[in-house]
């Protein structure tokens, strides 16, 4: 919360016409100096986005110091921001500086702006305006040198208009205005934004990448992402984490992520279809065709095995009727073995593959 | 009323996908309140996509049923 970012903690994925304007924005802005508004719902990467800002600057040996205005009541806001003497308030017990001085010659990014009290705006505008700071319950003015980028969840403009920001803040503020755009409004960047965060988290465990099924990047093409990247991000950690069969396929994927897929966003136009993504492919059959196995993508031979498994066993209690002792005649093992079996591969009663009878070994390696 | 139709309603929220990977969720039965599907595939011998199905599809079923009573997996 204190600590200042540590440098180059991200990077923004995208090739979508609005993220490439937003690279541009990036671009233009370059060494600038001045203030930045970024807004942009949660999770659409304000802060990787301030602290690119922040390294592409002039400032970026020195620190950068993110504080969430969100997080405060408004005393502590005002405490946070511009530090405290010895004494100021009840356990006041030593002088604190605040978050401007602690990013002194470098880069503070106050996110959730549209969260700061009005009262407290008005400081924060003769902040912005004068460069300096007093801390609280002190007299000594002390002169920051800071870049400011700000960061808003909601349209600033729109709560000047409602009386809920004030405009004189708004304008010092919107210098050098920037609009992330939510993850639905960029869904042809969904595919390479799996990639990347899916190769991390596997990475971060140590493990190879596996290849990603079709029908998991059409769930992933479909779902609204009312989170935005960081809920993206946190689906493709869970699949990292869910996954060990050597392929990610839809039973590694949230259920949420399923069923509201076709929510209040149903349509995926074409032309938001990605050049990179696969058309769709949704069958109404399940397709005998096994992955090739002769890409460079590895398996797991215990996984598979126990998928082999699983579908013999599942095959014996479908032509046995699910009579265990008849199935375990037909796979010539004992019957006390056949339950063991059914247990350790967490089958259940759920392992008959009714359609796959005749093409067990094929499925097995699908 | 948890009926065959509002079951497979939910299921086919998320059907296409499990078929998209070659494999499907097919409702066997219903019995009073609750319901019991079938899954294959893939996915079907895999314990914690078993789990994940499982829990996501009971939790839409009562989300469209408060009635619902559970979710077997055969």
């Amino acid at each position: 919360m204190i600590a200042p970012t540590p440098p180059a903690p991200d990077v923004v994925v995208g090739r979508s016409a609005r993220m490439r304007a937003v690279f541009e924005f990036l671009r233009v802005i370059g060494t600038s100096e001045s203030t930045v508004l970024i807004t942009g719902e949660s999770g659409t990467g304000k802060e990787v986005t301030a602290t690119l800002i922040h390294q592409g600057s002039r400032r970026r040996h020195r620190p950068f110091v993110a504080v969430s205005c969100a997080l405060f009541s408004e005393s502590l806001i005002e405490s946070e921001l511009f530090g405290h003497e010895r004494g100021a308030f009840t356990g006041a017990v030593k002088d604190r500086p605040g978050r401007f001085e602690m990013a002194d010659g470098g880069t503070l990014f106050l996110d959730d702006i549209d969260d700061v009290p009005l009262s407290m705006q008005v400081k924060l505008l003769r902040v912005l305006q004068n460069r300096t700071i007093e801390r609280l319950g002190g007299t000594r003015t002390v002169p920051v040198n800071v870049r400011i980028i700000a960061g808003s969840k909601k349209n600033l403009q729109q709560m000047v208009a409602d009386g809920k920001f004030r405009e004189d803040l708004f304008y010092r503020l919107n210098v050098l205005p920037l609009t992330l755009p939510p993850l639905r409004e960029r869904r042809e960047d969904i595919p390479a934004l799996m990639d990347h965060f899916i190769e991390r988290y596997f990475r971060r465990r140590g493990e190879d990448v596996p290849p990603i099924s079709d029908a998991v990047r059409q769930a992933f093409l479909r779902y609204r992402w009312p989170g935005n990247v960081r809920e993206l991000e946190n689906a493709c950690e869970r699949i990292a984490q869910m996954c060990s069969c050597g392929m990610v396929g839809i039973g590694c994927v949230a259920a949420s992520v399923l069923l509201h897929g076709d929510g209040p966003l149903p349509e995926l136009s074409a032309a938001a279809a990605p050049p990179p993504a696969e058309p769709p492919v949704f069958e109404s059959a399940p397709t005998p065709v096994p992955p090739s196995l002769s890409q460079d993508a590895p398996i797991s031979l215990d996984d598979r095995m126990r998928e082999l498994e699983s579908s013999l066993i599942g095959w014996a209690l479908k032509v046995s009727h699910g009579n265990k002792s008849r199935a375990a005649e037909l796979l010539q093992i004992k019957r006390s073995t056949l339950g063991d079996r059914i247990n350790r591969c967490g089958l259940g009663h759920a392992a008959s593959s009714a359609h796959d009878e005749h093409r067990v070994p094929t499925v097995a390696s699908t | 009323m948890v009926t065959t139709e509002r079951v497979e309603a939910v299921l086919a929220r998320v059907r296409p996908f499990i078929q998209a990977d070659g494999g499907n969720i097919e409702l066997i039965a219903v019995e009073g309140n609750s319901a019991a599907v079938r899954l294959t595939g893939r996915c079907a011998g895999c314990a914690s996509a078993h789990m994940t199905l499982y829990l996501g599809v009971e939790m839409a079923l009562r989300e469209q049923m408060p009635e619902f009573g559970t979710l077997r997996l055969r």
